[in-house]
């Protein structure tokens, strides 16, 4: 009896595997077109998809050697994302699988037309992942940014991946997902950014056993693109983009450069020059408020800065009492005008909220939300702006006194 | 019954013998004229011992009937009266005595034979702890046992088994701590044997194991007198079977394959660590295989892109498809290790050439498997011998795994995960569940499973397995 049930509890568990196995369809690694970048261009009134597909057995070769191209690119045309993809299939001899791609580019042109009819396949599909970064071609199209490496990886998505990864030491630039895209693009009172690529030329020198295909070019990814909802409409810099990180509490690191106010008094009459000191961020931590008073919306934000001395340039004594004090007060100076100005820019100029204050407000006054989301935009490019900022450095270095002139 | 005429004795064995020609029958007289015979089988006795303190003693000393059994110069004598009786005493090697006149025999213990030296086993070697092992001779290892343990409540209960070999079977079992219901339930399953012969222990145990249908041993085997000792002290019984070095211990639970007598000899945090290891190698030589291949096949987004880049690129050319590939490599391990354990020593040295080549290198070189099957099948093999008890299950489930993987993906693996789990907590072994102290728990159990934890803490023996006499040591007061 008990050797009957254990038999008829075998053999349903071998029935409930074949009934209800999440995972078919075995694809064997050589197969696969592994893809790792993917760029999508608006062309012709048609959707144009760029993969970079690494090819393996290359790819270990190009490690070794340095010579020949670890990737290939392939190319489909299709009214929607899916049937460009498809149409890859008829031109390249395996199945791109895109569960790999470290980054989305889309070109500047596809970007302002609007972004969300396109999105619904890369969210939807099983293999696409929402983490993979999303950047913006900056005046081109997305598959002119795509092949140039000018990095040590030998796989050009690797190379853009590393930049946009820096972030961590230079906050000048944003590593926002897809899925920080959709979070944004659904949040009331918050527009999305994304990150932006744009291909510069880089200065000659003569360097030996350069790359085939990167010469003369390399990739920048400074700065940061302004969607209203799902269109591009403009850009920022890279330091305003280093405010916006300040403000959305992304700063993982980087550093912060202030001119010297107390010496500035004794020095401006000999020179001209500004004298310039820096501290490395260790870290940021934001708090963003918004305050109303009457019809009045005031928006505010405490910055507190945690930072090491990284250099100092005026002739101090950080040993001596209060001048410790007085450079961060000069350094949380500069981080609040900044801020700022980044901020009356953003108020200016595009009008619309990327750093969040909608959804602060959303929180503290939910009534009131209700009567004005729909203009928060106006409200939000017409209050007032309050910031303080605190610094406090915990590190001074090796040395105390600046070397002498 | 044994007649007085030795000619009809000697006329009446030697056929029961069917003439055999190493039973020996040797008529003598006494100086005094008396007509003795003694029988035996060469080989089995000492003969030294026969000729000079017995049949010479009897010769010069022997002058009536009366008199014989006092010059035997042996102090095991038992006198018998059936000639079937002379028949089991003498293949047991003992040597028989008549005499002319007399309606009885003298059964003299005189057994002698060739043994093996007492040695270290091959397949349980330690760095530190005893080394000496079990060897063919079941009085050889009862002793070797009695060294362990100098003490009267150690109990050797005989018996014997197998209508043609008529094995000598010895339960070993120390009284006051042994759990009764288990011994009780070995005395009653070795009774209900009834074969024609007991070759080794794996016959015992397949008799009388709980669950025969299933691929893990419910009963542990064991060539060291110190593991014996040890369990023995638990609550457990010892099978003693003639002529096999390897003694059997029931009951076992699933956690004492991870178990190493060392342990106990090593330092307690150390012993915890090696033991850690065992279970992640028991994980990797069982899923390993099953793991790899499923990712590979269904979950390539699982794998960091790196490795996923060098594993297409090893895959790259390789004709098979990955599951067979994987199968195939696993079975030539199977058949190294197989052949190398068969062949005779001296050619097993080109069987490991061989066997590296077509694991290794060369078929890596000719396209044929690739390097991370490669990698992958070594490491299974590795980790396989670190939990060596459980060998035979291993192979199986790991077999299961990989198809299940291949076919099913991580599904597949999860499935094989909880059909192997549940086999494992659904047996017993002589009514102790086999997944204790896991399950059930038991949280003094676990002070013994995953983690060794200081000897000062065993204060009691496995509450599953002792019912009397639980304690094992009185801890120094004040600590």
């Amino acid at each position: 009896m008990i050797l009957r049930r254990k038999k008829v509890v075998i053999i349903s568990y071998i029935l409930i595997i074949a009934v209800l196995t999440g995972c078919f369809n075995a694809k064997e690694l050589d197969e696969l077109g592994i893809s790792l970048a993917m760029g999508i261009d608006h062309e012709d009134g048609k959707i144009l998809i760029t993969a970079e597909v690494v090819d393996p057995a290359f790819s270990s070769e190009a490690s070794n050697t340095g010579e020949g191209s670890s990737v290939r690119y392939v190319q489909g045309i299709g009214n929607t994302i899916l049937e460009a993809l498809k149409d890859i299939t008829l031109k390249f001899d395996r199945g791109i699988y895109s569960a790999h791609n470290k980054v989305l580019i889309f070109g500047e042109e596809i970007a302002k037309q609007g972004l969300v009819s396109h999105m619904d396949e890369l969210i939807r599909d099983r293999e696409q992942r929402e983490s993979s970064y999303m950047l913006i071609a900056k005046g081109a199209k997305a598959y002119e940014v795509m092949g140039i490496n000018s990095g040590i990886e030998t796989i050009p998505a690797n190379y853009i991946l590393g930049l946009i990864k820096n972030v961590e030491s230079n906050p000048k630039t944003v590593d926002f997902s897809i899925m920080d895209y959709l979070k944004h693009y659904y949040h009331e009172g918050h527009h999305p950014v994304a990150g932006v690529i744009e291909k510069i030329q880089k200065n000659e020198i003569n360097e030996t056993g350069e790359k085939s295909g990167t010469k003369g070019y390399e990739l920048t990814v400074i700065g940061s693109a302004l969607f209203k909802k799902d269109k591009l409409i403009g850009y920022l810099n890279g330091n305003d983009t280093k405010a916006l990180n300040y403000l959305l509490d992304n700063v993982k690191g980087g550093i912060i450069t202030f001119p010297a106010t107390s010496v500035l008094e004794e020095v401006q009459s000999q020179e001209s020059e500004q004298i310039l000191n820096s501290v490395n961020v260790i870290k940021v931590k934001t708090k963003n408020d918004v305050e109303l008073e009457g019809d009045k919306v005031i928006l505010k934000s405490k910055v507190y800065v945690r930072a090491a001395l990284g250099e100092l340039l005026e002739n101090t004594d950080i040993s001596k009492e209060g001048n410790l004090k007085r450079i961060e007060d000069d350094c949380s100076k500069t981080v609040e005008l900044n801020i700022k100005a980044a901020v009356q820019k953003v108020q200016k100029e595009f009008g619309i909220d990327i750093f969040g204050f909608g959804i602060v407000f959303h929180r503290k006054y939910p009534k009131q939300w209700k009567k004005i989301k729909d203009y928060w935009d106006e409200i939000f490019a017409d209050a007032e702006y309050q910031i303080e900022v605190n610094t406090h450095i915990i590190r001074t270095g090796l040395i105390n006194r600046p070397l002498e002139k | 019954m044994i007649s007085k005429r030795i000619k009809d004795n000697k006329r009446r064995l030697v056929e029961l013998f069917n003439h055999s020609t190493d039973f020996v029958t040797y008529e003598f007289e006494s100086e005094s004229n008396i007509k003795m015979m003694v029988c035996y089988i060469e080989g089995l006795i000492d003969r030294n011992i026969l000729d000079r303190d017995i049949l010479r003693s009897l010769t010069l000393n022997v002058k009536n009937l009366k008199e014989i059994r006092k010059y035997i110069m042996t102090p095991k004598i038992e006198e018998i009266d059936t000639i079937n009786e002379v028949v089991d005493e003498v293949v047991y090697g003992k040597v028989v005595l008549f005499a002319e006149g007399l309606k009885k025999g003298f059964v003299i213990e005189l057994s002698k034979w060739d043994k093996r030296q007492v040695e270290e086993p091959q397949a349980e070697s330690v760095v530190r702890g005893p080394k000496e092992g079990f060897i063919e001779d079941i009085a050889v290892n009862k002793v070797l046992l009695r060294k362990k343990l100098r003490n009267n409540n150690l109990v050797f209960e005989d018996l014997r088994l197998g209508k043609q070999s008529k094995t000598d079977i010895s339960l070993a079992y120390v009284k006051g701590i042994v759990n009764l219901e288990v011994l009780e339930e070995v005395k009653k399953r070795l009774d209900k044997i009834n074969i024609d012969a007991i070759l080794e222990s794996g016959y015992i145990e397949e008799l009388i194991e709980d669950s025969p249908k299933s691929l893990l041993p419910t009963i542990t085997n064991t060539q060291k007198p110190d593991i014996v000792a040890a369990k023995i002290l638990e609550g457990r019984v010892a099978i003693f079977v003639d002529g096999t070095p390897h003694v059997l211990i029931v009951p076992r639970v699933f956690v004492e394959a991870l178990m190493s007598s060392e342990d106990y000899y090593l330092r307690p945090y150390f012993s915890s660590f090696l033991r850690i290891v065992r279970v992640i190698a028991l994980f990797i030589t069982v899923y390993a295989p099953g793991i790899f291949v499923a990712l590979m096949l269904y979950h390539q987004e699982m794998i960091p892109t790196v490795l996923l880049v060098s594993a297409a690129d090893a895959r790259e050319g390789v004709p098979l498809p990955l599951t067979v590939e994987v199968l195939l490599m696993i079975i030539t391990l199977e058949f190294t290790k197989e052949s190398s354990l068969r062949l005779p020593k001296n050619i097993g040295s080109t069987v490991n050439i061989v066997g590296a080549l077509v694991l290794g290198q060369a078929a890596v070189q000719a396209g044929l498997v690739s390097t991370l099957t490669v990698i992958l099948v070594s490491l299974t093999a590795l980790a396989e011998f670190i939990v060596p008890q459980l060998t035979q299950a291993i192979i199986m489930y790991r077999l299961f795994a990989t198809i299940m993987g291949g076919f099913f993906g991580i599904y597949g693996v999860i499935c094989a995960f909880f059909v192997i789990t549940l086999e494992v907590i659904s047996l017993e072994s002589f009514s102790i569940p086999f997944a204790w102290p896991l399950a059930p728990r038991n949280t003094s159990g676990l002070k013994d499973t995953f983690i060794r934890v200081h000897l000062r803490k065993y204060i009691t023996r496995p509450k599953a397995l002792a019912k009397q006499n639980v304690k094992r040591q009185i801890p120094p007061k004040g600590e």
